[in-house]
């Protein structure tokens, strides 16, 4: 099968969604002249009514896009660096997910948000956060975290289909990884997970950037201890039965979860997990997040977010 | 303005003319960026940059926060009877965050001493500011607010001067805020390692010729060489100074080193 990088992978399924659906278009910063390149070469071919530029007005846009998505349209919202979405929280975090829920289910809010997430570019607390928990906690709103360019098209075409608010996470670590993609049309459900890496010792429940990591490490230790890698691809649908059957094999669990890690989607899924699967467990769960600070710029990052060292650690403490 | 008038920099540079322009010392500026436990912010922001004795309290990553930080240095400024005022900058681009129009308003009705400056170098990243606002100048969102709003060349380092003397003298006297927007380019792409475009055509070689020509430091050398105020030679002494100055930055940034891991429990909170 032909390989194509993550970036490459979105553009493609934007390309191929506008023209399925006149009703699909882009908005953001810049997307016209392409500050990432996702959005290379769709000005062009959709023009200006289906790619728009957007002046620096967050809460405007996205606000106006809940309204768009209610009445007929499906808007792509690129807010750049995911950090600027704190700017729209009122609209990405009350109004999209709950208009619905408030207004009796009699309205519809199919709209996407997306943006760069992560660390590792040593860019500081406001343009290197991946604020998946805070997405959760907002009930009515689904959370796509691909780690693949397969992942990155199948579930941007699930995400522009639905017909509820998505917000996608694209991972900046992630943007120029290449795989294998097929060219014919495919799109990946929501809630199943992916199995990465099979293995029976260690599961290890990791998502965007985190998952290459986890298969790092889990190359690293074979022959020593088999590590199974479990990617959910979407955090809200979440396939608990995926990481329960795991568990069930191996017994032994870590969560790599990039975010910060209190209340965080490792914390949640590790209180799922002794909820629904406590008799599976041999040894305590185990989670490698980001540290409970801001995440620093410069040399710092590296102590604050999850490192392959770390979730070796992690992995060898209950693959005892 | 005095040193401890308070100062919101724009964007472009991280901060670097602003602070330059109230006599800090650039070395920790450039040790900041370098990740350096002698920078501005001991190492840990990358780019945000702080000088608290010189009015700087503090950059943002997330663009439009500098209106409601202004806004509150404008009460401090007001309450302390120190008599400061506050510059606050911004480009073209971040005039369009709603935060600019709540902090206006404020400012407004509570006759704060803030002085608003637009750095329209007439692009935010790719797109054109005539894309991105709907009348020519920024500076008449002042009238909404009942504040004087001014247009000035921004390659004239002698206007803007003047400009926003007046605006501080305005402010200093209780009359409140003021708008200035100076009209510049920006001479280089958004940010290095991407491409110069504007919206979908790349800028050329001869577009930058066509820039330098109204490069402000340029035009300020012809002015003061002109007018006898400087001579080539004083000019030439000054450029060997700042190249000095420079090394010296360079040589301060790379003999530092990076922060140790406890300073992060250090900053979080207070003691
Ligand atoms: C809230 C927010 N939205 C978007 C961005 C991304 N961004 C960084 S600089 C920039 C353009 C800013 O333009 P302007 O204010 O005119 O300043 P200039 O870069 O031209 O000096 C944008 C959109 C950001 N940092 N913060």
């Amino acid at each position: 099968m032909r390989e194509i990088q993550y970036h490459k992978a979105i553009n493609e399924a934007f390309i191929e969604e506008m023209e399925r659906d006149e009703t699909v278009y882009l908005m953001g910063e810049s997307l016209r002249g392409a500050n990432y390149p996702h959005s290379e070469g769709l000005a062009k071919r959709f023009g200006d009514q289906r790619v728009l530029d957007t002046p620096i007005c967050e809460a405007a846009f996205c606000g106006a896009a809940v309204a768009s998505a209610m009445t007929g349209y499906r808007p792509i919202v690129d807010l750049m660096f995911i950090d600027f979405m704190y700017t729209a929280a009122d609209e990405i975090l009350l109004k999209a997910p709950q208009w619905r829920f408030m207004h009796g289910g009699k309205v519809n809010v199919p709209v996407v948000f997306m943006g760069a997430a992560g660390g590792g570019m040593k860019l500081a607390n406001e343009h290197s956060q991946i604020p998946s928990s805070i997405i959760l906690h907002s009930p009515g709103i689904k959370l796509a975290v691909p780690s693949t360019p397969y992942d990155a098209k199948g579930l941007m075409k699930t995400a522009i289909r639905d017909n509820n608010p998505v917000m996608y996470f694209w991972h900046k670590q992630l943007m120029a990884v290449t795989g294998e993609v097929p060219e014919e049309d495919y799109t990946i459900p929501f809630g199943v997970a992916d199995v990465k890496r099979e293995g029976t010792d260690v599961t290890v429940v990791a998502y965007s950037y985190m998952v290459q990591l986890a298969l790092e490490v889990a190359k690293k230790l074979e022959g020593e201890i088999s590590v199974e890698v479990v990617d959910p691809r979407t955090l809200e649908p979440f396939d608990l039965d995926a990481v329960l059957k795991s568990v069930e094999k191996t017994n032994r669990l870590v969560i790599v979860d990039e975010d910060t890690e209190r209340c965080s989607f490792a914390s949640e899924l590790a209180a799922q997990v002794v909820d629904k699967g406590f008799t599976l467990l041999d040894e305590p769960i185990k989670r490698v997040c980001a540290g409970n600070y801001p995440i620093p710029g410069g040399y710092m990052e590296q102590h604050v977010l999850p490192s392959v060292e770390k979730i070796e650690a992690a992995i060898r403490s209950v693959a005892v | 303005m005095n040193d401890d008038d308070f100062v919101f920099p724009a964007v472009r540079g991280h901060g670097l003319p602003h602070l330059i322009s109230k006599g800090v010392d650039p070395k920790y500026y450039l040790a900041e960026h370098c990740g350096k436990s002698t920078g501005s912010c001991g190492g840990v922001s990358t780019y945000h940059n702080i000088d608290t004795e010189h009015g700087f309290f503090g950059l943002a990553g997330t663009l439009g926060t500098g209106f409601p930080i202004s806004v509150g240095y404008g009460m401090t400024s007001k309450w302390n009877g120190k008599q400061q005022v506050v510059v606050s900058c911004f480009g073209d681009g971040t005039s369009n965050r709603g935060t600019l129009h709540e902090s206006f308003l404020m400012a407004a009705n509570w006759k704060l001493p803030i002085v608003w400056v637009c750095e329209n170098n007439q692009l935010s990243m790719y797109v054109p500011v005539k894309d991105h606002h709907p009348v020519e100048n920024i500076a008449d969102l002042a009238f909404g607010y009942g504040m004087p709003g001014e247009v000035v060349d921004g390659q004239d380092v002698v206007a803007v001067a003047k400009a926003v003397d007046k605006a501080v003298a305005r402010a200093r006297a209780g009359e409140g805020p003021s708008l200035i927007e100076c009209k510049t380019e920006r001479f280089v792409t958004h940010s290095i390692g991407l491409p110069d475009r504007i919206d979908l055509e790349d800028r050329t070689k001869d577009d930058y010729v066509e820039l330098k020509k109204r490069d402000p430091v340029v035009l300020f050398q012809e002015k003061l060489l002109k007018e006898g105020v400087l001579t080539q030679k004083e000019m030439e002494r000054i450029d060997q100074e700042i190249a000095v100055e420079i090394d010296a930055a360079e040589a301060f940034a790379d003999a530092g080193s990076p922060p140790d891991p406890s300073v992060l429990d250090d900053y979080l909170y207070a003691k």
